[in-house]
């Protein structure tokens, strides 16, 4: 039997419907202890519930601003830190070795720290999701720049290009090119540093729900949250996608 | 004019290039042949100002924006379409961004690329990026071309249609052309002169030959006239006793440390 690629769709969809239905039915049977793992629809009605009386909102209101907060500056940052260390050897002296232990250690380790530091509210959680952020990027481009296609550089001097023309048309490009190759990482990074900073202190947001689900013991509602992340965080990565190929599409 | 004179080269050690001369008239085709590894792009690049000689000079009545290069592989911006590409060659030159987009268009399409405007790079063919390269280089509308194997990676037929049009459109410019090649036959071909640069290191212009066959030229034809063999023979036999030559190198090298 061949299978067609087009409708693999079709039949990833009917075994997901299988697996939830025996899901479903082991819960109904007994087999499975609903306070570790609810039945598909216990999950189904917590996330009802959650949009109905749009108690989720602000949660998932609070989680966007921290993570797109975090992202924005952190590629700010990131690109400036980058360029500049590129550019004058004095601050590369200075900045690689901050950004290699940073970036050695797992940085969601100074969440608490940014809650000592920038209180309970949305600050801390943008912090995190930043310094995730930014030194990725810092990376990207600090490498990038020192390894840009001397052959370019050669041309554009070679036709006349002075300083600002090899700016504007080799490593602007060069560094978007980068940058957006990096793109779904930072997506990734800038809700995982909202997430986790809501979940070790926080009165808002997906991770707090999460934290609040743990402490009751409500596992449908994790898994409810659990859901949206996902989701969220597919929709996200679908759109920087886009974005990305429409701006590389030179590739 | 452009007119090297003693030119002497080292990129940190034994020099590459030691008194190296040689000279390329208005409106002339001029070629440059060695070993590989002799110094061939190194004393293109020191005409250019990409490296500094340790001696001597280069004279030249061109000012930098009439100089074209190409070189093997040239390097298009990837994120720009060949029109832009092309473009971008004039705008630098001062040309408002209409009438380089204008005249980008009239030379994609003089080398047969109409319709390929829009293309990036990535979507070329090898010889249609050369082409793409070659109407950034001409439409600058330049008195010199200094090319550097620039047929090098183009497959045999390809690369005698680009080489045609080159021809064509140098002699009808009346651009001079500086062309570093190992391709003897090619360099006998289209040149009015060609240069011998000797084995490295310390390498310089031994020979010089000059080339009598008519123009306007057909590039494969001219390799039917009579003094093509002859000179074939004498450039190809030349060349073979520089190459021969490095197995003499230790026996000097003994002969300078026993004086
Ligand atoms: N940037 C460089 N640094 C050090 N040595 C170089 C450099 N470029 C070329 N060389 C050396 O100079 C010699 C001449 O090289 P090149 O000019 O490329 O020769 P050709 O073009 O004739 O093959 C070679 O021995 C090569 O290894
Ligand atoms: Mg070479």
């Amino acid at each position: 039997m061949t299978l067609d690629p087009r409708h693999a769709w079709i039949r990833q969809l009917a075994t997901l419907a299988l697996v939830l239905a025996l899901w479903e039915a082991a819960g109904y049977a007994g087999w499975l202890n609903p306070l570790f793992a609810p039945p598909p629809s216990r999950i189904g009605s917590a996330l009802h519930d959650l949009f109905s009386d749009g108690r989720i909102w602000p949660h998932l209101e609070a989680t966007f601003t921290a993570a797109l907060g975090g992202l924005i500056l952190g590629i700010i940052v990131g690109i400036a830190l980058g360029v500049l260390a590129a550019l004058i050897p004095f601050i590369a002296e200075l900045l690689e070795p901050v950004m290699t232990l940073l970036n050695a250690i797992p940085r969601v380790v100074l969440a608490p720290l940014f809650v000592i530091w920038l209180g309970v509210g949305i600050s801390s959680k943008i912090a995190l999701s930043f310094i995730l952020v930014s030194v990725l990027i810092f990376f990207t481009v600090f490498t990038g720049i020192r390894q840009v296609d001397r052959r370019l550089v050669e041309r554009i001097t070679t036709l006349g290009g002075g300083r600002w023309a090899l700016i504007r048309h080799v490593y602007l490009p060069s560094v978007a090119a980068w940058v957006l190759g990096n793109l779904k990482v930072a997506v990734g990074f800038a809700f995982t540093g909202a997430c986790v900073g809501e979940f070790v202190a926080a009165t808002r947001g997906l991770g707090y729900l999460l934290s609040f689900a743990q402490s009751t013991y409500n596992a449908a509602l994790m898994f409810a949250i659990i859901l949206i992340i996902m989701v969220v965080v597919l929709v996200i990565f679908s759109l920087s996608g886009r974005l990305e190929k429409y701006l590389m599409r030179w590739t | 004019m452009l007119r090297v004179r003693d030119v002497s080269l080292s990129y940190g050690g034994e020099p590459v290039l030691e008194g190296a001369s040689l000279a390329v008239g208005d409106g002339q085709f001029v070629s440059l042949v060695g070993p590989s590894g002799s110094g061939k792009s190194s004393l293109l690049r020191v005409i250019i100002g990409l490296q500094t000689p340790i001696a001597g000079i280069v004279e030249c009545s061109y000012r930098r924006s009439e100089i074209g290069i190409l070189f093997q592989d040239d390097a298009l911006l990837p994120w720009k379409t060949a029109r832009e590409n092309v473009a971008l060659g004039l705008t630098l030159n001062g040309m408002d961004r209409r009438d380089a987009v204008a005249q980008a268009d009239h030379w994609l399409g003089r080398l047969g690329l109409a319709g390929f405007e829009d293309r990036y790079p990535r979507r070329l063919s090898g010889g249609q990026r050369k082409r793409v390269a070659l109407a950034q280089v001409l439409a600058r509308k330049p008195k010199l071309i200094l090319m550097d194997e620039p047929f090098a990676s183009l497959d045999a037929i390809v690369r005698a249609r680009v080489v045609a049009d080159v021809v064509a459109l140098v002699e009808q410019q009346k651009i001079s052309v500086l062309l570093v090649t190992h391709d003897l036959e090619e360099a006998l071909s289209l040149s009015d002169a060609v240069y011998l640069l000797s084995q490295g290191p310390r390498a310089r212009i031994t020979q010089e030959y000059n080339v009598p066959i008519p123009r306007p030229r057909d590039p494969v034809r001219s390799r039917l006239h009579p003094s093509f063999a002859t000179l074939y023979e004498k450039l190809w036999s030349d060349l073979s006793r520089e190459v021969g030559g490095e197995h003499a190198q230790p026996a000097r090298d003994d002969a300078a440390e026993a004086a």
